[in-house]
């Protein structure tokens, strides 16, 4: 797979911005979801008191997220789920190719999960011998294409319809064709025969409910519902984060998030799994597991400024309202979260140092943090992480650079001379190219606003 | 093993919550005021006008019917014949026999093999919402799960007496039961994707096409 790191966000974005395909693909997008979240929301009178209400839900939540875990995994294993605790990507890797393996399973068929992006689940289940198929149309293009997801809701939304056909005609033997119908209609016609074998099926979840153990899944191709019931045995993989007290909170989550998400009222599907069917006759899995990932999530409930970020409810809102992801699309960030959360949550999860340049990709605009359904200040958050990392980071030239600015800043005389000097000066070194290269550097005025004021 | 993994990670969240600061968190108001609270109930044939407006917006059929007769007047609309999976409630077995229809193969609830070469599936629904055009399938009242999935249309057969107004008028319904029931699906429309160019693409994994036929006399 060609990962790009995050620790080279920089060059990342630089060769990102250079390519104008992916720039015109990310603008029709972002703007696209954009628009139609914006319509979402204003549909709803009461949209800022959802946010508030799914805030204060999601702060109870994390407050108390050890009893809400246990009430969650009593209720679950009373009604026959087994409940997997994993302290990291290796060891819910290591259980769920354990429980494939026990059963000798062959065929494991995925829906689209982040938190399996995040454990590098599919590398490990073909190490482990297994044919791993993803099918969500999306996760199933980039797995052809041996590329990681650039978006957390549309996952190949960097690639043409073009490319797609190209991929196709070489990896399934489909003629070349322009017509997202006929794309559409084979990979279904595909997917079908992977879904009929399939041993195992693997999804993510959107919410647990604790008071009854219910995991909820949302989507709107029906491949969720396709893993979910055909495969003698359903894994769910989810962060610890993932809790809702009670059922009822649903009403407030899921008006928030496929309105933010694609700004449609509610997805195509929902999900809501309680355990295993009662009689070994029903229809659907005879097992179900669900696994609790830890992998850095509890030490972010340390700081109530970190402790945020496990609010997210994986919407993907902020990509599309920030200026940085519109530029530079999610494969720059070297991370399977992109976008302004993804530049919160990836520090946070692989290591400050790995991801070190991610929380100054922000102008601190703010638009993540009014378009975010459960409210986080992820403008904050970056600046938190921003004051983490600065100290034993930036370069020699730029620290005394603000050093001196600082000093001129400080005397007024020194302000003046400089603007006199900057003034000269302009006409016989051009600044640098890089700001030049897209744009006018308009001149230093020949009178300071001090000059003017005098005069008057 | 999983037991020590169990207990480090809440050692590991009890000691971070611990060491944190107070939160500044804000307060739960469980008596949050939900959407439409204050509507009063609103006639039969209004409600069935909602449903109905709402899930053609989402690119799904319904028809609006007042006898069993018309059901399968509707039905024979619908379909040509084919082969045909419907669930076990009895029930639409009743109604698919008032059809003159031909069919070619008829499978009461198949499982996850056999359903994969139906044309058609059938079922009824224990719920359904008027304000986003919802079917509500609860799996331990009918074995629909696969014929509501797999074949390329889905007919669901609705009584106008199983409408509610409202998802949060739902959610307190199925919250109600004693033991939660093992799988609830929602269904609104067919399914849908917009993963090349966001360009919409109609039926990529469920069905290609939804009709929802409502009695409303019943």
């Amino acid at each position: 797979m060609n990962h790009l790191s995050s620790e080279t966000f920089d060059q990342n974005a630089k060769a990102a911005l250079a390519d104008s395909h992916l720039r015109g693909a990310l603008k029709n997008a972002t703007s696209l979801f954009g628009e139609r979240r914006k319509a979402a929301a204003a549909s709803l009178p009461n949209w800022e008191d959802l946010r508030s209400e799914a805030r204060a839900i999601k702060d109870d939540v994390l407050s108390h997220l050890d009893r809400y875990l246990l009430e969650f995994v009593g209720n679950a294993e009373s009604r026959g789920a087994k409940i997997h605790w994993a302290r990291d990507a290796a060891e819910a890797n290591s259980i769920i190719c354990g429980l494939a393996l026990e059963r000798n399973a062959r065929t494991v068929v995925k829906s689209k999960s982040m938190t399996t992006e995040e454990t590098h689940l599919n590398d490990a289940l073909e190490a482990a011998g297994m044919q791993v198929v993803e099918t969500d149309l999306g996760e199933y293009i980039i797995q052809l294409a041996e590329e990681p997801p650039s978006h957390i809701i549309a996952p190949a939304i960097h690639k043409t319809r073009g490319q797609i056909a190209e991929l196709f005609n070489a990896e399934l033997g489909m003629p070349l064709t322009d017509d997202i119908a006929r794309l559409t209609s084979t990979a279904r016609a595909t997917l079908r025969d992977r879904f009929a074998a399939a041993d195992v099926g693997i999804s993510g979840v959107n919410f647990a409910i604790a008071e009854t153990g219910t995991i909820v899944i949302v989507e709107n191709e029906g491949n969720i519902r396709l893993t979910t019931s055909l495969p003698r045995i359903h894994i769910a993989v989810m962060g610890i984060e993932k809790l809702l007290p009670r059922f009822a909170d649903l009403d407030v989550f899921l008006k928030l998030l496929p309105r933010s998400g694609t700004g449609q009222r509610l997805t195509t599907y929902q999900s809501y799994i309680t355990g295993v069917k009662r009689q070994p006759s029903d229809e659907g899995p005879e097992e179900l597991h669900v696994v609790l990932l830890d992998n850095g999530r509890s030490r972010m409930l340390a700081h109530p400024v970190t402790r945020q970020s496990l609010a997210c409810i994986r919407c993907g809102a902020c990509l599309n309202a920030c200026p940085v992801y519109q530029q530079v699309g999610g494969h720059a960030y070297g991370s399977v979260y992109p976008g302004p959360i993804g530049a919160v949550i990836t520090p946070q999860l692989m290591g400050i140092q790995k991801a070190a340049q991610l929380p100054f990709a922000s102008s601190l605009c703010g638009a993540c943090r009014e378009v975010c359904p459960v409210k986080i200040d992820i403008p904050r958050l970056l600046l938190h992480l921003r004051a983490e990392i600065s100290p034993r980071q930036g370069k020699l030239s730029e620290r005394l650079a603000f050093k001196m600015w600082a000093q001129v800043m400080m005397r007024p005389s020194l302000y003046k001379l400089s603007s006199v000097v900057g003034r000269v000066m302009q006409r016989f070194f051009p600044v640098s190219k890089a700001w030049t290269n897209g744009r006018d550097l308009r001149p230093i005025e020949s009178k300071s606003f001090h000059e003017l004021w005098s005069n008057e | 093993m999983n037991n020590v993994a169990r207990e480090t990670i809440l050692k590991s969240i009890r000691s971070h919550l611990a060491a944190s600061a107070s939160y500044d968190k804000q307060e739960v108001s469980h008596g949050f005021p939900r959407m439409n609270a204050d509507q009063n109930p609103s006639s039969s044939v209004e409600i069935c006008g909602q449903f109905k407006a709402s899930l053609e917006a989402v690119d799904g059929h319904c028809m609006i019917v007042r006898s069993d007769n018309e059901i399968a007047q509707a039905l024979t609309n619908i379909i040509q014949g084919g082969r045909i999976a419907i669930s076990d409630n009895p029930e639409v077995e009743r109604l698919l026999q008032l059809t003159d229809l031909e069919i070619e193969e008829l499978g009461i609830a198949p499982d996850a093999h056999d359903i994969f070469r139906f044309d058609v599936g059938i079922s009824t629904v224990q719920a359904a919402i008027a304000e986003t055009g919802t079917l509500v399938l609860d799996s331990t009242r009918e074995r629909h799960r696969f014929v509501s999935l797999v074949p390329p249309v889905h007919i669901a057969i609705v009584k106008a007496s199983q409408m509610y107004r409202t998802l949060g008028e739902v959610l307190t319904l199925i919250r109600k039961d004693k033991e939660v029931s093992p799988a609830v699906t929602f269904i609104t429309g067919p399914s849908r994707t917009a993963d090349i160019e966001l360009t919409l693409a109609i039926g990529v994994h469920g069905p290609q096409e939804l009709y929802v036929i409502i009695d409303e006399v019943s």
